[in-house]
């Protein structure tokens, strides 16, 4: 990681390598069934709202190895002065240092962007802009543990929506996300990383449950056409059972 | 991606044209019409592969259209030291040029970079796509494929342009010929003086052993040589799975009656309707298509049942975007190889 000294902090020795452990390998060959999971089966999410007190509203949501912070500061006023009728929403992602087996640099990365555009993609339908004229909406996300992109844009979806709610802009409808990815000829729900790598081809999938619409499709890796169409019918059908899950966590935070 | 600012009465314009009966565009195109697209491979002569695509050129002055210039260059990595992989890897990169996007500030233009380069990178990157000739010593050196794509001028429907533009550059890519190389000790006796180690030229397949504890054939070839040959190497492997990609532009949410995809948006239909799905499929000879690259973009929803449809007149249209870019290329190798060669033959 030897590109330019940071002088704002203080830099590590020049050249750096992770150690290798011998037993991490996930010992799997096609045809065998999914390690410690139905193929279907998502891992339990924890999501609780209002965490972060400064913020208008946010969110903290865990599933397994995925932890995500999320933190909505809005509406405000737009900082450009350019007349914009309908509101912004802009979408700041960032991977803690520590957040994958390999160190990244605190600076702003360009991965960070790919993951806060599909997450900006995923959310933009749901809010109602066009009550929000000259105001932006700032969702700053903080990936403090990331178990695979694809894990990273559908959790930071939920929390980010959760977090609209949280701060009491109106919105269309939840937007719930859902990962899934093709292993031989299954179709394996929220995939950790190891997990994607194995597979031929992974689909991120957002999508409002109330209204029943389909916000962001991402579709990566190989796969047959009606393979696609049967992850994206088995993500949906997920996502509305994660909607529940998300409407009890706000229910039970306004309640208190 | 506001690349030119139209009013409220053009957006309207534009989207009560295409859903009227019959659509009605601008340029007077059907809705899935293509602009005329021009390709030329083989156009920079330092790159291993390159191709300059323009959809919508005109044909007289030579403007207005969308070009994309794609090279691909070959570059050797070490695999243990440095950050190559055993087998080769590929790593997209996609340029705006500045002169295309006056209207955007520095930051805003990397930003509209990054995001195409994702979108190539993460479809040309992946592992089912890698070509088998990209090795060059297994486990010590591999090719490295820079595959380099500028947008030279934008008049909508860059993603199209780009991907293929990048399916041309790398089916006119070619691979150089290496030959491995292993140096061994001379055998001499101990009192003759310190010669320089001794070249011998081995094919890799051949295995010495040293003794008859050496149960593993190790390959003793460190290095490579670059035989004197009179093409440019062989042909990138592959070549018939490189996909192709179409985007299709939603027309605007009409409550009543199936939604319609058009193709091949100008900039300003582009800024009217700004939902569209990029659907990249290749279609391998004797079996059904391969998706692979699907994403929703812009502003809006969608329902599944659309999708579904979407997809499958996509698979349609990039069936034929597919025949045609396949002709073409097989007319500018001919053009290039037999032509070229008759030409000079008869000088």
């Amino acid at each position: 990681m030897a590109y330019s000294l940071d002088r704002r902090r203080i830099n590590g020795p020049e050249e750096s390598f992770p150690p290798v452990f011998d037993s991490d390998a996930l010992q799997w060959r096609s045809g065998d069934p999914r390690n410690d999971r139905a193929p279907l089966d998502i891992r339990p999410i924890f999501l609780q709202p209002g965490l972060i007190s400064q913020a208008n509203g946010s969110a903290y949501i865990e599933t397994a190895k995925t932890k995500i912070a999320c933190a909505v500061y809005g509406p405000r006023q737009s900082k450009n002065t350019a007349f914009s009728e309908m509101g912004r929403l802009n979408v700041e992602v960032k991977f803690t240092p520590f957040s994958c087996s390999r160190r990244r640099a605190p600076m702003r990365d360009a991965e960070d962007r790919s993951v806060a555009v599909a997450i900006h993609q995923a959310l933009v339908s749901s809010v109602r802009l066009e009550l929000l004229p000259k105001s932006t909406i700032d969702i700053f996300i903080t990936v403090i543990e990331s178990d695979g992109l694809e894990g990273c844009v559908a959790s930071g979806s939920i929390a980010a929506s959760t977090a609209l709610a949280d701060a009491g802009i109106e919105l269309l409808g939840l937007v719930t996300s859902c990962a899934a990815s093709a292993v031989g000829n299954e179709i394996w729900l929220d995939p950790t990383e190891e997990e994607a790598r194995l597979a031929n081809g992974t689909l991120v999938l957002a999508c409002m449950p109330a209204l029943g619409k389909i916000t962001s499709v991402w579709q990566t890796g190989q796969m047959k056409v009606p393979e696609a169409l049967v992850c994206m019918d088995t993500c949906q059908d997920k996502c509305t059972e994660i909607h529940s899950v998300i409407a009890q966590a706000l229910l039970e935070s306004a309640k208190k | 991606m506001a690349s030119v600012s139209t009013s409220k009465a053009e957006i309207s314009y534009i989207q009560s044209g295409l859903l009227s009966n019959p659509p009605l565009r601008a340029d007077g195109r059907a809705l899935h019409d293509f602009r005329t697209i021009n390709l030329e491979t083989g156009v920079v002569p330092l790159a291993n592969g390159s191709a300059h695509l323009s959809i919508g050129q005109n044909a007289h002055h030579g403007g207005n259209g969308t070009e994309v210039l794609s090279a691909a260059k070959l570059e050797v990595e070490n695999v243990e030291q440095g950050e190559g992989i055993d087998g080769g890897r590929i790593i997209c990169t996609v340029t705006c040029s500045p002169s295309a996007y006056p209207h955007l500030s520095s930051q805003a233009l990397e930003d509209l970079q990054y995001d195409m380069t994702t979108i190539l990178h993460e479809t040309f990157a992946h592992m089912s796509l890698l070509p088998k000739n990209l090795g060059i010593l297994p486990g010590k050196k591999s090719w490295t494929l820079y595959l380099d794509s500028v947008v030279l001028t934008d008049s909508g429907n860059t993603y199209d342009a780009l991907f293929m533009a990048a399916r041309a550059a790398l089916w006119d890519c070619k691979v150089p010929r290496t030959r491995s190389v292993e140096y061994k000790a001379p055998t001499a006796a101990p009192g003759s003086k310190a010669a320089e180690s001794g070249q011998m030229d081995v094919d890799l397949d051949v295995s010495v052993q040293k003794s008859g504890f050496d149960t593993m054939a190790i390959s003793h070839a460190v290095d490579f040589e670059l035989p004197d040959y009179w093409d440019e190497g062989e042909v990138l492997d592959g070549r018939e799975r490189w996909p192709v990609c179409v985007t299709l532009n939603v027309a605007a949410q009409s409550t009543k009656g199936p939604v319609v995809p058009y193709l091949d948006a100008i900039l300003q239909e582009e800024a009217a309707t700004p939902l569209r799905l990029l659907l990249v499929l290749s279609f391998p000879p004797g079996s059904s298509p391969n998706l692979h690259s699907m994403r929703l973009l812009g502003p809006g929803e969608l329902d599944l049942s659309q999708i579904r449809d979407f997809v499958t007149s996509g698979e349609k249209y990039a069936q034929k975007v597919w025949e045609g870019l396949n002709g073409k290329l097989k007319e500018e190798d001919l053009r290039r190889g037999q032509k070229a060669r008759d030409r000079f033959a008869r000088r």
